[in-house]
């Protein structure tokens, strides 16, 4: 769940940029690629990213990267650290 | 009257837990941490201990009671526990510290199952009195709460964001709530029982209002940060 987030997070942010590479996005999940293309298998099943025309996230994607990114800030408001240091990613806009 | 005004602090404070659940598991659901059970988990046993100090008002007469009181007792103190622990593991995952958190939980359950079988399987030995251990458990659940309030506030002053303060305010209002508690079991103090009750809601309340401004207008925060 947590890495779904994650990657959600960093496809979002790699798709404003420009073409997604996935090595970048594995050097930013620190996961292994193979274990990465999995990931990215399980995101298409679940219809939170599509690769047509290119890897980007779904409506139901970026619903889902909203609601985990405010559950970020809710943690961040209680005071748990999720990541030492690192703080949420900015929100996505609706 | 008293005692119907007390019935009712501790449904709503029963039922502003129960709610709270609802928020405190998300951080569980969405990132897959097992660390994080221990939020909905602590809300669970606050709520179900003010439950079963209803339960307690209640039945005045009746047999069980005294088995309500402990209940009430051992309850309360696993909830603060549950939510301390949560807040020890909440830092960076490692292996190590993963494993420790797994010994810590299983731990907390089996001294959680031990200790309600004494409550209902009389022991070979003689318990202390009620009313010795309650002042004991109070004890327990301030630095537990205090443990919480700290680290929540030590969140705060690196971040240094007003929406953060409202937690650990939260947490500072129950650990509050505790003494007041204490005072009273010490001095039988009208003002600190009625003191212990109202800081205990008010607190639970910043809990409730803070799940609410994040989880029911989250886009207007989320205007407010892309404006900046």
């Amino acid at each position: 769940m947590k890495i779904y987030g994650d990657i959600l997070s960093i496809l979002y942010h790699e798709t404003k940029k420009e073409k997604i590479v996935l090595t970048h996005v594995q050097l930013k999940t620190n996961v292994p690629y193979d274990r990465l293309k999995k990931y990215i298998d399980e995101l298409k099943e679940l219809g939170l990213i599509q690769d047509d025309p290119s890897l980007e996230l779904t409506e139901k994607g970026q619903q889902y990267l909203r609601e985990y990114q405010t559950v970020l800030e809710f943690m961040e408001r209680m005071g748990l650290m999720y990541k030492k240091g690192v703080s949420h990613t900015p929100l996505l806009s609706k | 009257m008293d005692n119907l005004i007390l019935i009712l602090a501790e449904v709503v404070s029963a039922i502003l837990c129960f709610i709270l659940v609802r928020y405190m598991i998300k951080p569980y659901q969405y990132t897959g941490e097992s660390r994080y059970v221990g939020l909905p988990l602590g809300f669970v046993f606050l709520g179900l201990s003010y439950l079963f100090m209803v339960f307690t008002l209640f039945s005045g007469t009746l047999i069980f009671i005294e088995d309500m009181k402990w209940l009430q007792l051992l309850t309360q103190a696993f909830a603060f526990a549950f939510l301390a622990v949560t807040y020890y593991f909440s830092k960076q995952p490692t292996k190590r510290k993963r494993l420790r958190w797994q010994i810590t939980f299983t731990g907390l359950i089996v001294a959680l199952v031990i200790s309600y079988l004494i409550v209902f399987v009389p022991p070979p030995f003689v318990l202390p009195s009620y009313k010795t251990v309650d002042e004991y458990f109070r004890l327990v659940n301030i630095i537990f709460a205090s443990y919480i309030s700290l680290n929540a506030l030590r969140s705060h002053a690196m971040k240094s964001e007003n929406k953060t303060l409202w937690f650990p305010l939260g947490y500072v209002l129950l650990v509050f709530g505790q003494y007041s508690l204490l005072v009273w079991s010490l001095d039988s103090s009208f003002t600190a029982f009625i003191g212990a009750h109202v800081l205990r809601l008010t607190g639970l309340l910043v809990f409730l209002l803070v799940s609410l401004q994040t989880f029911v207008t989250p886009h207007d925060a989320t205007k407010e940060r892309e404006r900046r």
